[in-house]
């Protein structure tokens, strides 16, 4: 099992001197999507920028494709080229009024001379979908657009790690649907390894392979969906929830005997385990 | 804001910037040296047939644009054309006022129109560049110019970041008014201070998370990014020899029939 990005045992002090990170350590394996679960506060855009260089740990330290970072101006450059992160505010990632321009910036910034730049910018909108948005002002997109040019814009720089801060955060249904859609081809087509944090439990099962939860600046619990749900209580103690689907299977198992409880978070495992009850119980 | 919507659906979008600029530049610099009216009115009618007819920018929205100058300028005109002269000068149009007469010359009336045409003809070519170019094209066309780049990032940050200041000084207004902040002068004095301390440390605050983006994109110290290929605007260059050609031609018919 390969990783693509580690961090060990990292230490980070807010300039208010609040402890945000307190010996975080994860891993995210090559080719996989992994989720960071954690409440508002826990620290996880903070955990982010120490993985990318822009905040430098206080201790511990991170390892990209296996090799260990050093905080020089190398290092960084290497951090930074290797590891995108895709705001959650596309408002603070799109400074360009022009959405061409905006992805371009990425590229250029990486040295490549103009006919890739072109390439890679022509490539990235038609993988988002967003070739129809290219003569567009910036201003003038919706939120999902928005959301949709900062990742184009990210992609473009065709990193190892792809990192999205609450990717899922204020879009409608169908926008929510689209993010894990694209998210999935980007693990499954482009084969790059996915960080995300979040606290929309419902969306967790449907895109993490594996899940680290968050809070008070320490990694309290980690395993795949299933297994993190399998502890309700802990997730309720740092403030987060169960699937809607497993939070009816807890009850059901709680209180009716019914069924296998919690770790069922979607919706095809609900109904599969709840045929085969029905089958048994005729 | 204004012409930029306009731009961004013109038919010369494409067209290379560069080449837009000097036609309009051109035209502009020649209407203001050469004097009479008649380099001016052709200046502003070929520009505007180019602007709507070339650009595909609605006539209307084009006259309505004129508008926005002409209004000033017919007030700055009138102040000029209207002077006080001495009681025995041959006027147009005036009426007696303490001994002297208040009025209009033939000669300011000349004079008047002169400027008047003149500024309208500069308007018709400025217009004929911000209405089929958007705001970052024209910033991109401009560095090569060999205008500091610095000051071509702040114009393109602020075009960028004053409509997200706009919707969020806006969002609190909206939010005070909602809760009776503008009732009352003192209390909407109170209510506008709290907005702008508000609206200032928002948009600190949020310079900081735009660089730090950048730096996660590899910022070295410029915003220089690539735009897509343009048109080539050889037709540009046809026009404007058309356009000066036609200004010169104008001026001397002008000065043979006085």
């Amino acid at each position: 099992m390969s990783y693509a990005i580690e961090g060990k045992n990292l230490h980070y002090t807010y300039s208010d001197g609040t402890k945000a990170l307190n010996g975080v350590s994860l891993a995210a394996e090559t080719g996989k999507i992994t989720g960071i679960l954690g409440s508002n506060g826990a620290g996880k855009s903070t955990l982010f920028l120490n993985l990318n260089g822009v905040c430098t740990p206080e201790a511990g330290e991170v390892y990209l494709a296996g090799e260990k970072i050093t905080y020089n101006r190398k290092g960084i450059a290497r951090l930074r080229q290797g590891v995108g992160i895709v705001f959650q505010n596309p408002d603070d990632q799109l400074f360009s009024a022009d959405v061409y321009r905006d992805i371009s910036f990425g590229p250029v910034n990486l040295g490549l001379p103009p006919e890739e730049v072109h390439r890679r910018v022509e490539k990235v909108m038609a993988q988002l979908d967003i070739t129809s948005l290219k003569d567009k002002p910036t201003h003038a997109l919706s939120y999902g657009q928005k959301k949709r040019v900062a990742i184009a814009g990210v992609l473009a720089m065709e990193p190892e790690v792809i990192i999205l801060d609450e990717p899922t955060a204020g879009l409608d249904p169908q926008g929510v649907s689209s993010i894990v859609k694209v998210l999935r081809e980007i693990r499954d087509c482009l084969h790059i390894t996915i960080l995300l944090s979040t606290h929309d439990m419902d969306m967790v099962p449907l895109l993490c392979d594996y899940c680290y939860l968050l809070s008070e600046g320490k990694v309290q619990s980690q395993g795949t969906p299933e297994e993190l749900f399998s502890q309700p209580e802990l997730l309720r103690r740092h403030r987060l929830r169960l699937p809607r689907i497993s939070h009816l299977m807890e009850i059901l198992k709680k209180k009716d005997g019914i069924g296998p409880g919690s770790r069922v978070c979607t919706i095809s495992q609900a109904r599969k385990e709840l045929r085969r009850l029905l089958k048994t119980n005729h | 804001m204004g012409t930029d919507r306009y731009a961004y659906s013109s038919r010369l979008r494409r067209m290379n910037p560069a080449a837009k600029a000097i036609l309009s530049l051109l035209a502009l610099t020649l209407c203001l040296i050469l004097g009479g009216i008649a380099p001016g009115v052709y200046t502003l009618i070929f520009m505007g047939c180019l602007t709507v007819l070339w650009g595909k920018i609605p006539f209307r929205v084009f006259l309505r644009f004129l508008l926005v100058p002409l209004t000033f300028l017919i007030l700055g005109c009138l102040t000029i054309g209207i002077g006080l002269h001495p009681a025995d000068t041959p006027v147009v149009a005036a009426i007696p006022v303490g001994g002297k007469l208040l009025g209009f010359t033939q000669g300011s009336i000349l004079q008047m129109l002169s400027i008047c045409s003149k500024s309208m003809g500069v308007v018709g070519a400025v217009y004929f560049l911000t209405l089929t170019t958007p705001m970052t094209d024209l910033t991109q066309g401009l560095t090569r110019l060999h205008i500091p780049g610095l000051l071509m990032e702040l114009m393109e940050l602020i075009y960028r970041f004053i409509f997200v200041l706009w919707e969020t000084a806006g969002q609190i207004r909206t939010a005070q008014e909602s809760r009776l902040g503008y009732r009352g002068f003192a209390r909407s004095l109170r209510s506008l201070g709290m907005l702008a301390s508000m609206v200032f440390l928002r948009a600190w605050k949020k310079a900081d998370r735009v660089y730090c983006a950048l730096e996660s994109r590899g910022y070295t110290g410029t915003l220089k990014t690539l735009p897509e290929g343009y048109e080539k605007g050889n037709l540009c260059f046809l026009f404007a020899a058309l356009v000066l050609a036609g200004q010169v031609f104008c001026y001397l018919w002008e000065v043979g029939i006085q």
